[in-house]
């Protein structure tokens, strides 16, 4: 399990606010429930510390992006919900091109993918 | 937008991560793990939960708030242990911020006129103005009509400003319509202030009155006032913030329409212009509409010769600060706020020793994790503390210091100004009590920022170590503070003393004339015929042995000034003159120096003859005898002077010494010209009067007579002239105690600065004077130690004081050009280096005991 753990990619600086909003865009979600989604739809590749999830989140609701309410989760325990908001919306458009470019960018400088010897 | 929303509670974020673990530990139960390894794993899975608390904490907005309340509560605990240090810099800065207070309130109460009425700013003045000329002086049906212009305002008053007698006391009276209190509500202390008359004659008492004259007594409301011999009720006594719409603060508010009818029946006539009026304008109606619609009715009641008359309607509760009232206030405010600075330096010095005292602590703190920032917060807040126990401890200090001050002020005016005078109210109103505040945190800045910094920036090792090592910088910082308070109080020494010497030199100057004994009488208002029916009189009352009217008192301000030249000369030369009766002379006991004084028949017919002063007849024929000669008066541009028709030429028929007749400060009056006259000519507008003994004319002792003339006594304004010349040299006199008030407190807290410092620098040396004790030194040579440093600070501070003065009363001497009035005065230089110097031994003489007492084994121990 370890190994397994020391394999993930660590995230950098800034990409968990994208990761976490494009989440949200299926729908409000509670923090438990976005780190689950977030390793799940990178097949387990991305490493999120559950922790250092809700400063981002505390953050993002602070820049009026996501907002937050009390509610029930589906089994019927008390969770704190998190909507995008319009501006989250408009937030995520712009990064999602950002990243699509510096990912398109930075493939094309290191070249197609070696051979695995 | 996010600062005003509601802050989450630790409590609610605490909820969410529980929340969390829960759900993750339910997933995994779900996926087959058992409910004990599934939680723990959540919790493996989640990381480091109480950092991530913390995070959130720290990142909250109400973080600084706290740590400011944790600041307030560790500074408030280390002041409360050092009662001592807490008590003495406080009341230090309490003492400088108490000053510059007392100064701001004066400049508050007379330039930034607190008005407290309803709604000031919708009040104007009615007035007229033409190409030459204007006025604000109305009939009484002038008002009736405005007063009924309701499509321009809301209200309009008159009042007609005046003094009356109550027992003999003068009161400032404000003759006003009816509906006055209705329409300006100010704050009232007692009773309805409504002249609305239900029965009797009410009137309304000033708080500056009521005190005066009742003593504060609550009881007064309903009972009767005397004012010139007719009872009046007093309705009501107002709060002190009011005293009246302008300058001068009134006593006692009286309605109109009774006052005319019991003393003065032309005041509300269809002739005398004697009523102002203030309307509140409609707040839908502009200025400018206000005096177009004005202009037709000003037009038809002002006949103006050259015509364009039109209306003026101008703020009446504008207040009258411009660049030259700064100008003004500046340099008064410099000499209060310098003491201000001298005491923040004391106690910044007070605090830097005590930064390098505290190292252990801040050392501790700063290894313990503590940011730089964070102890600088803490020092800061601390200094914080201090100035605002000051600031209010400087507001409780400064209305007591104007009471006192109020008390002084009155008790050294002469007894008959000061019966006339009234002072604004001097109030300690927000305004006021914002600048304390402000000024307290703004001297925070000053005295305890530039210390937290310093102790802050310290060596850990050694500071923990124990070794001070303040540094060079910290002891040349406290050095130059040191150095400018002594360059502060030598500055203010000298200039009280200049003004003291300048006070006295004033005061002793020779008029030329004797004042004693002698009383002018004026006429308040314009009305001259009451001169002419006074002035027999008085010649018939026992108790007058002369009596003399001019054009003008001497030592009132008032001058006139022609163009006289020797006949037959071009060369005119300003000369002030004056009408005088024949018995002028002789009643200011001023001997004819040459050729004889008026003869009676010459006053009767104003015979075209002058008595020139010695210095008149030596610029006009120098060297020559000026009996027989003519003089040409004439305006500079060689036309007749309209104010003299026919005096185009006079005889001189004598010679008078050179006196002093107006500004004292000004000195002997550049020349000067006497022309015959009697009290029943229009160029008689005063009067002189001279007892059989000095006490023969008490202020009372004409009040019968005056009321012969006129049923309100108080239209003639008896002074005595020796008042009048006190009156000159009051404000020298005022200013020069003030600015010892202000040098002593600079000189004293410089020396205790001076002491700080030199305590400071031995127990720094200790160790040193002990090593030198030890080798041999003599007490002598200690001592010459601890003095030499004294006498290096006070002499590089008095140093930079000396041209710092020089440079400023040298500028101020350009600036004005006063005959009597030195002010490059050698005394008082050599008294401000006396001084400094004789801060410097005291401040000296303790630690120099102390120094020579260093026991050099105990020295070398320590540590």
């Amino acid at each position: 399990m370890s190994t397994r753990r020391s394999e993930r990619l660590q995230l950098m600086q800034g990409t968990l606010d994208v990761l976490i909003l494009r989440t949200l865009i299926f729908g409000p979600e509670h923090g438990q429930g976005i780190a689950r989604a977030i390793q799940q739809s990178s097949d387990n590749e991305l490493l999120v510390e559950h922790g250092a999830l809700y400063p981002a989140l505390q953050r993002l609701e602070e820049k009026g992006w996501i907002s937050a309410t009390w509610g029930t989760s589906s089994n019927n325990r008390k969770a704190r919900f998190y909507t995008l908001t319009k501006a989250g919306r408009n937030q995520l458009a712009h990064e999602s091109t950002k990243w699509r470019r510096l990912a398109a960018a930075m493939s094309r400088v290191l070249g197609p993918e070696p051979e695995k010897g | 937008m996010s600062f005003f929303r509601h802050p989450r509670s630790h409590e609610d974020f605490s909820t969410e991560i529980q929340a969390h673990l829960d759900l993750e530990a339910d997933r995994l139960v779900a996926d087959g793990w058992n409910r004990e390894r599934a939680e723990a794993e959540a919790r493996r899975a989640f990381g480091n939960v109480a950092l991530v608390k913390e995070r959130f904490y720290e990142k909250s907005r109400w973080v600084w708030l706290e740590q400011f309340i944790q600041d307030v509560r560790y500074a408030a605990r280390t002041l409360r242990h050092n009662p001592a240090f807490f008590a003495m810099t406080a009341l230090t800065l309490a003492v400088g911020i108490g000053l510059t207070t007392v100064a701001f309130t004066v400049f508050n109460a007379y330039v930034l006129r607190p008005y407290a009425v309803r709604q000031p700013s919708t009040l104007y003045q009615i007035g007229w103005r033409s190409q030459k000329s204007g006025g604000k002086a109305f009939r009484w049906i002038d008002y009736q009509e405005l007063r009924d212009r309701v499509d321009l305002f809301d209200g309009v008053v008159a009042e007609s400003t005046r003094f009356v007698t109550s027992q003999g006391r003068p009161l400032a009276a404000a003759l006003v319509s009816d509906n006055y209190f209705d329409m300006l509500g100010p704050g009232v202390l007692f009773g309805r202030p409504s002249l609305e008359r239900a029965e009797g004659n009410a009137v309304v008492l000033s708080h500056q009155a009521w005190s005066r004259l009742f003593a504060r007594d609550p009881a007064v409301v309903g009972t009767d006032i005397d004012l010139n011999g007719h009872p009046f009720r007093i309705a009501a006594v107002l709060r002190p913030e009011f005293v009246g719409l302008d300058d001068s603060p009134r006593d006692i508010w009286v309605p109109i329409t009774t006052y005319a009818a019991l003393s003065d029946p032309n005041l509300i006539g269809v002739t005398e212009r004697r009523i102002e009026i203030t309307a509140r304008l409609r707040h839908d109606i502009s200025v400018e509409h206000a005096r177009t619609a004005l202009t037709p009715f000003m037009a038809a009641i002002v006949a103006e010769p050259g015509g364009g008359v039109r209306a003026d309607v101008e703020p009446a509760t504008r207040n009258p600060l411009s660049l030259e009232m700064l100008a003004l206030f500046s340099p008064i405010f410099a000499a209060f706020a310098l003491v201000l600075v001298t005491a923040c330096a004391n106690v910044s010095n007070v605090m830097l020793a005590r930064g390098v005292a505290r190292h252990r602590e801040i050392a501790v703190r700063l290894s313990l994790g503590a940011s730089r920032n964070r102890v600088v917060r803490q020092l800061v807040t601390e200094g914080l503390l201090i100035s605002i126990v000051s600031g209010f401890t400087a507001l409780a200090m400064s209305a007591l210091a104007l009471r006192a001050g109020v008390a002084a002020f009155f008790g050294t005016l002469p007894a008959s100004v000061g019966g006339i005078l009234r002072l604004v109210p001097l109030t300690l109103d927000h305004r006021v009590f914002l600048f304390a505040l402000g000024t307290a945190v703004l001297a925070t800045g000053l005295f305890a920022l530039m210390p937290a910094l310093q102790a802050s920036r310290l060596s850990l090792i050694d500071a923990v170590r124990g070794s001070g090592g303040s540094g060079r910088h910290g002891s040349r910082l406290r050095q130059s503070l040191v150095i400018a308070q002594v360059a502060v109080s030598l500055v203010l020494v000298v200039v009280a003393v200049t003004l003291a010497r300048n006070g006295i030199a004033v005061g002793s100057l020779n008029l030329g004339y004797q004042t004693d004994g002698v009383f002018s009488i004026n006429v308040r208002g314009s009305d001259g015929d009451l001169l002419r029916r006074l002035a027999p009189l008085l010649a018939t009352d026992p108790g007058v042995a002369e009596v003399a009217v001019t054009g003008g008192n001497p030592l009132f301000i008032r001058s006139r000034t022609i163009a006289a030249a020797a006949a037959g000369t071009r060369s005119a030369i300003a000369t002030r003159y004056t009408f005088v009766s024949p018995a002028y002379f002789s009643l200011l006991r001023v001997p004819i120096v040459r050729g004889r004084g008026f003869f009676a028949n010459e006053a009767q017919s104003e015979a075209r003859v002058a008595i020139v002063s010695e210095a008149t007849a030596r610029q006009l024929w120098p060297g020559d005898d000026p009996i027989g000669k003519l003089i040409n008066i004439e305006r500079p541009e060689g036309r007749p002077v309209d104010e003299l028709p026919g005096y185009e030429e006079v005889t001189v028929v004598g010679t008078a010494p050179d006196l002093v007749s107006g500004f004292i400060v000004d000195g002997l009056d550049p020349g000067h010209i006497y022309l015959p006259t009697t009290s029943n000519s229009s160029h008689a507008i005063a009067a002189l009067i001279r007892g059989r003994t000095a006490s023969d004319l008490g202020p009372n002792g004409l009040q019968d007579l005056f009321r012969r003339v006129a049923a309100d006594p108080e239209v003639f304004e008896l002074l005595p002239l020796e008042d009048l010349h006190a009156l000159q040299i009051y404000p020298l006199k005022a200013a020069s105690s003030v600015g010892f008030l202000l040098g002593a407190l600079a000189l004293i807290l410089s020396m205790s600065g001076l002491y700080g410092v030199l305590t400071y620098m031995l127990s720094q040396r200790t160790r040193e004077i002990g090593i030198r004790i030890a080798l041999g030194a003599t007490p002598g040579g200690v001592v010459q130690l601890v003095v030499r440093q004294s006498t290096r600070l006070a002499a590089i501070g008095g140093t930079i004081g000396l041209v710092v003065a020089f440079a400023s009363l040298k500028t101020l001497d350009a600036a004005i050009h006063l005959n009597t009035i030195a002010l490059i005065d050698a005394a008082a230089f050599a008294g401000g280096i006396a001084a400094v110097m004789a801060v410097a031994a005291l401040a000296v003489y303790h630690p120099a005991r102390r120094a020579t007492r260093i026991d050099p084994a105990a020295a070398l121990r320590a540590d």
